[in-house]
């Protein structure tokens, strides 16, 4: 019933996706305090968002409570080709990665929640005509997390936690054009993912009021997409439609995205009554990602009657493989809050994320580079039961080019030599309340 | 609550946006020129360096031939005027060319393009189609079907002599060769610039004759006269001290003028259960009355197809290939009608000609030592070996001129040997050198695509900006075309 509600909650905020906001395209915004402290979490209990964070530290978390909170992620991209021609900036979107918490319990002893929220996504729609086109002109995958969540305090220094994590909806979206010699056709690949879960436990342990830490493990969740649709736009209809189309006859696809599997370490230190500071180091397991391949099904008819040989084929084939080779990632994060007065608490945070893709396999997809991030953010309490929180988070991607020269060495000509340079602002805004 | 809510809500909106518009900048590195200097660009070449493709020369092949790409490229770097001696609008298809129609059974249909042509009339000397002029000064000397052996020969530029060079003559200088048009067209431009690829027609015509042709021009240069007439041009290139690119000469088995037919035909065999062990009876030397016509037995094995087999059929076999073990004088009525001009007295008929040939048509097609496939068709193996040694040689010329003289080498066989194995990636698009599908080779099966010079182009600035320092990105070779089909 509970779980009902809140993803009916979460329902209302959907439609909305997420801006990769960590390396690869994990969005790393678990709760606004948080993002305000440069996304640190693991080693703190500061809301119910230790759910996401680290599910370990929730028992700790001082009063039961719902909490919710959204950012607005925009994306200002630009793209160089390395064959030279005029920048090509991202389209505006804006996107909204949500989440939303309710825990309850004995305080100090135990607790019961659950969580949802949206690890991962991105959302990118490249210029027109853009020299990329035909590797990708639009992306939309999106992921929502429902996490039951059960945390236990052995003692006041010590409480470990467990949550189910359910990938209780996934979509992706992807989009290109096809070089055919008519001209330029489109294809679009369409499908929402099977329920899967996964788990996310975590230690907390917090031997004195000036010092706490956290561990965390969120482990990997496989988005499949099975029988997703296949649409064409812009093939050919005269005196080449036979022998152009009898290579496109593919409705639907089956695809793999893994969601990679974090380990997270934290610290807080608590020097004043005041003062709160999170030190977290992560590492996403982003090598998981090797391949992403397409199995086409399904038959059109636009080769005739339909027979083995000539159903699922995308330009020709049943199949399409496309190298990743991630590296695992680090990510550094450190930041603090001050509680200026009982109304007010401000903070500020910094992060650097190490990318997960390699030189020369970088993909219009997830245009990933290092990134620095700088984040500021308030609370204000009108109450002792209400908190508004808000949070501002900058990243700057490090510019990324790569030659035709590294794309033909590896094998990866399916995507555009070139220069990338990526900036994301995501102002954000969230609500708790307390009981 | 609710308020305070909407209004951080609103405040922060308005603050990413403001954020938000900032726009990040990818400064490019601008283009420049190194050692070199762009000034004024001169080409000399043959029918590549024209822009011809589908077989035909045409403004929109002029258009993207690769001069014309680079001197856009050096535009930027201060790079003059360039001019070509382009068909008017309103005679845009110049010389006529293919256009592929549609298809049949999956196989291309093609069809001449025979409006808005730019030909005034026939030639009085050899009834040759003549074209019409543009005499005024060009910075794109390409003449098609032009050799290194054509270069001092008087008349070239008449109407007997090469239409596409007589096109460029003016009338005042009428018997100037092309090496005297190259010298004077230095002497007025003083070019800072320039870019050489001759050669390819003193191999190519052999080659595509399936080293059968009778024609003058379908023989393989000597490599002395290649050499010294390379080294002449080179001169006059570099006497005012201009940088340049010399291409080599790629190696033309490789081009699906002679990887196409071969293939598609043992498929159809195959499709229609004709054994691979039946035999295949051609001739081999020049094809022609009074010629030793020899014929040989081998079998359709023998045709090359994924690495076995070492028979290469030329396009030009296409429309016969399906002949195969058929009683039928197609051909050699066709190749009557097209040697008929050149044919001596003695062989005043059809009838006279086969017997000269000894040609029996009642017997079957490339089946029967009666009635063989001709050599004009196939290229053997020992012809390929006569083209890949010419190849060798000549481009050991090219390398040793250039290299004595400082001057960037465009390497267009190595270039070309890879694209025929891996193809080539332009951003994202698969290019191979497949006929018709493959985007890279034109409708003749030689010549390539814009989508093709554009990537020659691209090679080409890369050897600049090796050898002098610049830097040119080049273009997006996907704005080019590949071979256009209907829609």
């Amino acid at each position: 019933m509970m779980l009902k509600t809140l993803l009916l909650a979460g329902g209302a905020l959907m439609g909305c996706a997420a801006t990769a906001a960590a390396s690869g395209f994990q969005v790393n915004l678990g709760g606004q305090q948080n993002i305000g402290m440069g996304g640190v979490g693991v080693g703190l209990s500061l809301d119910q968002a230790a759910m996401f964070y680290n599910p370990g530290a929730l028992a700790m978390v001082r009063a039961n409570g719902v909490q919710v909170g959204a950012n607005f992620a925009l994306a200002r991209g630009a793209y160089t080709s390395a064959s030279g021609g005029p920048q090509r900036d991202l389209q505006h979107l804006l996107v909204t990665p949500f989440n939303l918490y309710a825990a309850f319990g004995k305080e100090g002893k135990y607790k019961f929640g659950v969580g949802v929220y949206t690890p991962y996504g991105s959302q990118l729609r490249y210029a027109d005509n853009w020299e990329g086109r035909y590797s990708l002109t639009e992306i939309n995958l999106q992921s929502v997390y429902v996490q039951p969540t059960f945390s236990y305090a052995f003692s006041p220094q010590f409480s470990v936690g467990v949550g189910v994590t359910m990938l209780a909806y996934g979509s992706v979206n992807l989009q290109k054009d096809i070089p055919l010699p008519t001209g330029p056709a489109h294809i679009t690949l369409d499908g929402t993912t099977k329920f899967q879960v996964g788990v996310n436990a975590g230690l907390y342990f917090k031997p004195s009021d000036k010092l706490s830490l956290g561990i965390s493990y969120r482990s990997k969740i496989d988005a499949q997409v099975k029988g997703g649709n296949v649409n064409y736009a812009g093939l050919p209809t005269g005196a080449s439609a036979a022998t152009i189309n009898r290579s496109f006859t593919a409705t639907n696809f089956d695809a793999t995205l893994p969601l990679p599997a974090t380990a997270s370490v934290g610290v807080g230190i608590m020097p004043t009554e005041k003062l709160t500071i999170g030190f977290d180091a992560s590492l996403v397991f982003w090598s998981a990602y090797r391949t992403l391949d397409f199995n086409f099904s399904g038959n059109n008819g636009n080769a005739g009657t339909p027979t083995d040989a000539s159903n699922g084929l995308v330009g020709g084939s049943s199949t399409s493989t496309s190298k990743r080779f991630y590296q695992d990632a680090l990510a550094f994060r450190v930041g603090g809050q001050y509680k200026a007065t009982d109304q007010l608490i401000l903070r500020l945070g910094s992060a650097y994320d190490f990318a997960a893709v390699k030189d020369g396999y970088v993909t219009p997809e997830t245009p990933d580079a290092d990134r620095y991030i700088a984040t500021a953010g308030l609370t204000y309490q009108p109450n002792p039961h209400l908190g508004i929180d808000a949070s501002f988070q900058f990243e700057r991607f490090a510019k990324r080019s790569q030659s035709q020269a590294e794309l033909l060495n590896n094998g990866t000509t399916d995507r555009v030599a070139g220069t990338y340079r990526t900036d994301i602002f995501i102002p954000g805004i969230g609500v708790r309340y307390s009981f | 609550m609710n308020r305070i809510f909407n209004y951080s809500a609103s405040v922060l909106g308005l603050l990413g946006l403001a954020l938000g518009g900032c726009q990040p900048n990818i400064d490019a590195p601008a283009a420049s020129a190194g050692t070199a200097t762009f000034t004024t660009y001169l080409a000399v070449g043959n029918s590549l360096t024209s822009g011809y493709s589908d077989g035909g020369l045409y403004r929109e092949g002029q258009l993207n031939s690769y001069p014309n790409i680079l001197s856009q490229q050096f535009a930027a770097v201060g790079g003059g005027a360039f001019t070509q001696p382009l068909f008017t609008e309103a005679q845009a298809n110049g010389t006529g060319y293919l256009r592929l129609t549609g298809f049949a059974n999956g196989a291309p249909v093609t069809a001449a393009v025979t409006s808005n042509l730019a030909v005034r009339g026939l030639s009085a000397a050899n009834g040759q189609v003549l074209y019409t002029k543009f005499t005024d000064p060009v910075n794109n000397l390409g003449v098609p079907g032009i050799r290194l052996a054509d270069i001092q020969t008087v008349g070239y530029g008449s109407v007997a002599g090469n239409a596409y060079f007589e096109r460029i003559t003016p009338d005042a200088s009428a018997s100037q060769t092309y090496f005297q048009r190259m010298q004077a067209t230095v002497a007025a431009l003083k070019p800072t610039f320039f870019t050489e690829w001759l050669g390819n027609n003193d191999v190519l015509g052999y080659a595509t004759g399936g080293g059968g042709s009778p024609s003058p021009t379908a023989t393989i240069t000597r490599t002395d006269t290649f050499t010294l007439k390379l080294n002449r041009v080179l001169n006059v290139l570099t006497s005012g001290g201009a940088k340049g690119v010399v291409a080599t000469i790629p190696d033309v088995t490789g081009i699906p003028f002679f990887t196409t037919v071969g293939p598609s035909a043992r498929a159809a065999l195959a499709a229609a259960s004709i054994p691979t062990a039946a035999p295949f009876v051609y001739t081999t030397g020049l094809l022609a009355p009074g010629q030793a016509n020899t014929r040989v037995t081998g079998t359709l094995a023998d045709i090359r197809v994924s690495g076995t087999g070492t028979l290469l059929l030329t396009l030009t076999a296409a429309p016969y290939v399906s002949l195969y073990g058929r009683p039928t004088g197609k051909y050699w009525r066709d190749y009557y009608q097209q040697l008929r001009p050149s044919l001596p007295a003695t062989v005043p008929t059809f009838g006279v000609f086969l017997a000269a040939m000894q040609i029996d048509t009642t017997k079957a097609f490339g089946m029967s030592t009666g009635n063989p496939f001709p050599s004009v068709l196939v290229l053997d193996g020992t012809e390929q070996t006569a083209v890949a040694n010419a190849t060798t040689a000549f481009n050991n010329a090219i390398v040793a001129a250039t290299t004595a003289r400082s001057l960037a080498l465009f390497d267009a066989n190595t270039y070309f040997r890879g694209v025929a194995i891996n193809g080539q990636a332009s951003n994202a698009v698969s290019n191979s050198a497949s006929y018709v599908s493959g985007n890279l080779f034109g409708l003749d099966g030689v010549h390539p695509t814009p989508r093709g010079y554009a990537l020659i182009a691209n090679e080409i600035l890369r050897s600049i900006n090796a050898t002098y320092g610049s830097s040119f990105n080049g273009v997006n070779a996907n704005d080019y075309r590949g071979v256009s089909f209907p829609q």
